[in-house]
């Protein structure tokens, strides 16, 4: 340690000499419109250099108070408040959450009561529909008409309920020509051909393959994985046991795309799944 | 708007008022301290103590200068408003549920409670706006509300009459000159009143009750002009001037809820317009009854202090000095 007086530590004079270069004296320009531009550098803790720069627009707002009232903003503070400093204390004041205030003619408090409404208008609607037998045409349901079993709906062919009343017995006997029974594909004028089931989404079996001698521990994601690859594909149906949960050994694959399908068809005809070779063919349209 | 929350107080609010400038609210809550708050930014200008109870009610004069209050201790104090120094303390025989001074502020009311060997009055005392007058000690009128115990009182116009309102829910009207009744009239059907503010002008005022209706009364001839039903007992009720609205405040008290259905929350401050008598909007906040509603002189925001020991200050923003009905606008378009 020979520090000798007068010479002082080289690293302290580094510093020194950086920090002098470093941080020149804040610029203050002008602008044109009014406002300021202040440029000041600041070494921060982790020693970086900043720049920063700050464009101030400086704006006088003059207000005209009552002088009364101007007068008390300088009052002492008294009381359990002597001593404090300027300006509201957190402990006893703070600033709530906004609250949206828009006067409106015809208020409506509450959204519960608005919905009591919405029922109210419900039930006063559904007061004033009637409900009438398609039998009968009494003011019951359908469903309970006391006339179900012996008499057909209105608006077909002999089933009013005069005629009903009065020859009932030999129009419902086995074997008589002219029976009223009508089977239901041929009501309505035989116009209608029956409802199939499943509704209107009839499946496109032109994109739909059957595979067979599926593993019987196959699941329908590994079918899926294995087929996707050749195309979008919309639905995988693997048989499965309702007992034991495995696959019985066949599944259905549709695509969206019967070209697609097609492919997949001709690639994984023999191809080994498990301890299994794959049978891959086109579905056949059921009947 | 955002709201100025103020939690000064440790107990329930039972009065917050303006001063005549607005820069001040007075409150006075059930834990025996006065405090003063600036209106502008909810900070706290002092505490006032010496009372020994909870209390009811607080006043100011119109020149910010001397501060009335009386409460459950059985007196009624005058304060210096700037310093906070105790002036004058009058002892009665039971508790003080109501100040109030006079437009000038020459005139100080109060009123006392009914209680075993006290009789529900109203005493009036001529006060010098002064700090440093000597305050009288004998009152200079005194009524005695035989009927019904009055649970409010106020000054009308040029201090002619005072109007009380009780807790049968009639209004009275007592001449100044020698404190004889003028005139009654039964103005909410057997429920108390619970508070009683003027209009600016003082020759009508506003009126609410536990009957869950808000009334506006003439002073002269005590004549309901309006009626604002709501659907929860009312505590407090004022007008706003510079649009015609008034404010309603109340809420099912938790002591009652138990008795009477358990309706939750109705703990809002309701805007009604004063002329069409037409509910208009709400300002949620309160999470007990409002004691008190007050709304600054300039009609620029209001002020509520809670059962839940809460004062909120609000100050309005544009949509509601907007509001404006289609036929005052239509009204406005042929001027």
């Amino acid at each position: 340690m020979s520090l000798t007086a007068g010479r002082t530590d080289w690293a302290a004079e580094a510093e020194d000499e950086d920090l002098a270069t470093a941080l020149p004296a804040p610029q203050i320009t002008k602008n044109k419109d009014g406002s300021e531009t202040i440029v000041t550098f600041v070494i921060r803790d982790d020693g970086q250099k900043v720049k920063q720069t700050r464009r101030i627009k400086k704006t006088v707002i003059r207000e005209k108070v009552n002088p009364r009232v101007a007068e008390r903003r300088q009052w002492a503070k008294f009381g359990a408040e002597a001593g404090r400093p300027l300006g509201p204390q957190t402990d006893t004041t703070s600033v709530g959450e906004n609250i949206v205030f828009r006067p409106q003619a015809g208020f409506k408090p509450g959204g519960a009561e608005k919905e009591n409404e919405s029922a109210k208008t419900q039930k006063d609607a559904l007061k004033n529909v009637s409900i009438k037998c398609r039998i009968c045409s009494g003011d019951h349901f359908t469903t309970k008409c006391p006339f179900k079993d012996t008499m057909a709906p209105e608006g077909e062919p002999g089933t009013t309920p005069g005629d009903l009343g009065l020859e009932d017995a030999p129009a419902g006997g086995l074997g008589t020509s002219g029976s009223s029974y009508v089977p239901p594909h041929l009501r309505k004028g035989g116009a209608g051909t029956g409802e199939r089931m499943g509704g209107k989404y009839e499946r496109d079996d032109l994109a739909t393959l059957r595979v067979t001698n599926v593993s019987e521990f196959a699941e329908e994601n590994d079918l899926r994985e294995m087929f996707e690859r050749f195309g979008r594909v919309t639905r995988v149906f693997l048989a499965k046991d309702r007992e034991t949960g495995r696959a019985k050994g066949f599944a259905f694959v549709s695509f969206l795309d019967r070209a697609d399908a097609a492919r997949a068809c001709e690639k994984m005809d023999g191809y080994g799944f498990g301890h299994l070779i794959l049978k891959v063919e086109f579905a056949k349209k059921s009947t | 708007m955002r709201p100025i929350l103020i939690s000064g107080h440790e107990r329930s609010l039972t009065q917050v008022k303006y001063n005549k400038d607005g820069d001040i609210i007075f409150s006075v809550s059930k834990d025996h301290v006065i405090c003063a708050w600036f209106s502008a930014n909810g900070e706290r200008l002092g505490t006032y103590h010496g009372h020994q109870g909870a209390l009811w009610s607080v006043d100011v004069d119109p020149t910010t200068t001397l501060l009335a209050s009386g409460g459950a201790d059985d007196t009624m104090r005058l304060w210096d408003v700037k310093t906070g120094k105790l002036l004058k303390t009058w002892e009665f025989h039971s508790s003080i549920k109501r100040v109030e001074f006079n437009e000038d502020g020459t005139r100080l009311l109060g009123v006392t409670e009914k209680r075993q060997g006290a009789v529900s009055s109203i005493v009036v005392y001529d006060i010098t706006v002064d700090v440093d007058a000597k305050q009288p000690d004998e009152h200079s009128l005194r009524i005695v509300c035989q009927e019904s115990k009055a649970t409010v009182a106020g000054f009308s116009y040029l201090s002619k009459f005072i109007i009380s309102g009780h807790e049968d829910g009639t209004v009275t009207q007592w001449s100044m000159k020698d404190g004889l009744e003028e005139l009654g009239a039964t103005v909410h059907e057997n429920e108390p009143i619970t508070d009683l503010q003027w209009s600016q002008d003082r020759t009508y005022f506003i009126t609410s009750s536990k009957d869950k209706t808000a009334k506006l009364i003439t002073a002269h001839d005590l004549e309901v002009l309006k009626t604002y039903p709501t659907d929860t007992p009312l505590n407090s009720a004022c007008m706003t001037p510079k649009k015609d609205y008034v404010i309603l405040g109340g809420g099912q008290a938790a002591a009652d809820v138990t008795r009477t259905s358990a309706r939750q929350g109705k703990f809002e401050a309701r805007f009604f317009h004063k002329i069409f008598e037409e509910e208009i909007g709400r300002v949620r906040g309160h999470f007990g009854p409002l004691n008190y509603v007050a709304v600054h002189p300039h009609g620029t925001g209001y002020c509520s202090g809670g059962e839940d020991g809460y004062i909120r200050v609000h100050h309005f923003d544009k949509p509601y000095f907007d509001f404006t009905y289609e036929v005052e606008r239509e009204q406005a378009a042929k001027i």
